[in-house]
């Protein structure tokens, strides 16, 4: 079974197409990096996935179950992250995560016990007990990721959970991303725009623009998909050249088919007589992947 | 299995809504000062003036055509406890129910808009209909105690009234239909009203301004007495009733359709 299903996705409003004919199947235990600019429309599927919106076309699946038609069903499966979902501003953080714990089905014991470790693990244990309402925006996004995690979820939606944390919590909350990507079964989906971070958790990715999905598969995929290879890059001593390379910035880089050419490569270069300071392989980067796509479809758009 | 009337999440939203809503200044006010002022101090107020008035300056005479048997045999004093408990006592304490259950209504619904927190409720393994189930009856709870404190303190003024002025104690059939059915459907009516409303008001302030249409049909419909044309006594309340129960179905429908993920969340 697929933890996550699409086929032919679509999503109109009012004559804007946020969403067109999306088709992805994430297997269960994947993590998946949703990328794509401002209003490709991930936060759309998100809200699709999870039964907030009704699609205008094509179907989904969670857990093969279905999101709209089995609401609950899919929920108690699920820990969802939005930006526009907050938590009630009069209640405190724990008394928050109490209160969604007990719509999970726990006792008010085990849901303050869980709620607790969790916000101590997100560096709230203390503001634990203040209102939600005066949280800073930073603790009120790790307040709405602790209630995403309170039911141990067996598929996460997060639509950027780290936008707006400074690089303290968002190690922390990606710590917690990552562990609970590591757990045997789970599936997250993460919509984000922070590459780095996606490279770190992520096993496969999706590139939407203008919504449609341009792209998927691993970063390997993608980047072959991309025609963005790898290089063999050496830096030599100053007014050094190393044939068959083309030089930039004391660096001579030529194109790398598979790593087992490196040895070789390496080997000529000593044996040619150049002093080697440096030699390494450069893969391309999921951000090199990534505005290859993007920058395509706007190179694309400008014809 | 012990079966319950609420689910345990309905009960933990019960619970929820009942603490935001008395969280608000407005609806703790509605909540404690209209009962207090309604069935307690202006009843006392008019039963001082009864009883500290000259006998003689009381006008008696303008309240006879509604006072049940022409009020034969009453003295002006009577007369004016009687008005007290039989036709300015039923309209106060039926703003309770219609006052505190739009204010809630309007502070549960509306204010879950206004906080954003709509999004997260939804996303709750709790199906629908049970979170609108749940919400509807936090409402409720609170307007029927409201109910139950002003009743008390009506009638301990009145208690007062008939042991002053030895006339009969005001509970009757025309009150027992208003307290045991008028009331409860109103409450209903209320918060039914107030949901379908709150989806096009932006605040919960707003949605309670749109509230304050229906304190005037209560007001009418009492006030109407005075024209002498009708007495609101045992029937004419039940009929009343029935007019209500049969709005709160519709209203109940509709509003219950109307809670959609769609709905809830636009805008
Ligand atoms: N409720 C709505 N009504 C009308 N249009 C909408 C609505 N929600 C989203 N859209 C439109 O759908 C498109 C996709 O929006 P979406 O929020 O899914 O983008 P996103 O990928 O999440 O962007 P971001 O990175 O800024 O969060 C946008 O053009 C947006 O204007
Ligand atoms: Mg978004």
């Amino acid at each position: 079974m697929q933890a996550v299903l699409a086929q032919e996705l679509s999503k109109e409003f009012s004559g804007v197409r946020a969403l067109d004919s999306l088709t992805l199947s994430l297997p269960e235990g994947s993590v998946f990096g949703f990328l794509g600019p401002n209003g490709a429309g991930k936060t759309t599927t998100v809200k699709l996935l999870t039964g907030l919106l009704a699609p205008t076309g094509g179907r989904c699946a969670v857990l093969g179950l279905d999101p709209r038609e089995q609401a609950e069903r899919v929920h108690a499966l699920c820990g969802v992250m939005t930006e526009s979902a907050r938590l009630y501003p009069q209640l405190s953080g724990l008394e928050n995560l109490e209160f969604f714990g007990e719509l999970c089905g726990m006792t008010r014991a085990a849901a303050r016990a869980r709620g607790g470790e969790l916000l101590r693990r997100l560096g709230l244990g203390e503001a634990g007990k203040r209102a939600a309402g005066e949280y800073s925006t930073g603790m009120a996004q790790r307040l709405s990721l602790a209630r995403a995690l309170l039911a141990r979820p067996r598929v996460l939606f997060l639509d950027e959970p780290t936008s707006g944390l400074d690089p303290e919590s968002a190690q922390a909350v990606n710590a917690l991303i990552g562990e609970q990507a590591g757990q045997e079964g789970v599936t997250v989906f993460l919509c984000t725009h922070q590459l780095r971070y996606a490279e770190d958790l992520c096993g496969c990715y999706g590139i939407l623009d203008h919504g449609a999905l341009l792209a998927q598969g691993d970063l390997a995929g993608l980047a072959k998909a991309a025609g963005r290879g790898s290089f063999a890059a050496f830096r030599l001593a100053q007014g050094e050249t190393l044939p068959g390379c083309e030089g930039a910035g004391g660096w001579w880089r030529r194109p790398l088919a598979c790593p087992e050419e490196m040895p070789a490569l390496v080997r000529g270069a000593v044996a040619a007589g150049c002093s080697v300071y440096e030699a390494r392989i450069e893969t391309p980067t999921l951000e090199d992947v990534y505005f290859s796509f993007i920058g395509r479809e706007e190179g694309g758009a400008l014809l | 299995m012990k079966r319950m009337l609420l689910t345990l999440p309905e009960r933990a939203i019960v619970r929820k809504d009942l603490r935001g809503v008395w969280h608000t200044k407005m609806v703790r006010v509605t909540v404690i000062l209209v009962p207090l002022l309604l069935c307690f101090a202006l009843p006392a107020f008019y039963l001082a003036i009864a009883w500290l008035a000259p006998e003689d300056q009381l006008a008696t005479g303008d309240f006879v055509p509604f006072l049940p048997n022409g009020g034969e045999g009453m003295t002006a004093r009577q007369m004016m406890v009687t008005l007290i408990s039989q036709v300015l006592g039923p309209m106060f304490f039926l703003m309770i129910p219609l006052m505190v259950s739009t204010a809630s209504a309007a502070c549960s619904f509306v204010g879950e808009r206004e906080h954003s927190t709509m999004e997260t409720l939804l996303l709750a393994p709790v199906p629908l209909r049970r979170i609108f189930r749940a919400k509807v009856a936090a409402c409720v709870l609170l307007a029927l105690a409201a109910e139950l404190v002003s009743l008390l303190a009506f009638s301990l003024v009145m208690a007062a009234g008939s042991l002053l002025f030895s006339s009969p104690f005001y509970f009757n059939p025309a009150w027992a239909v208003l307290v045991f059915l008028l009331a409860p459907a109103v409450t209903l009516f209320g918060v039914t009203f107030m949901v379908l409303v709150s989806g096009r008001s932006r605040s919960s302030m707003e949605a309670m301004q749109t509230s304050g249409y229906l304190v005037l049909p209560v007001i009418l419909l009492f006030a109407g007495q005075f024209s002498g044309l009708f007495t609101l006594g045992p029937l004419l309340l039940l009929l009343v009733f029935a007019a209500v129960a049969a709005a709160d179905a519709v209203l109940l429908s509709a509003a219950s359709r109307a809670f959609t993920p769609e709905k809830l969340l636009k805008g």
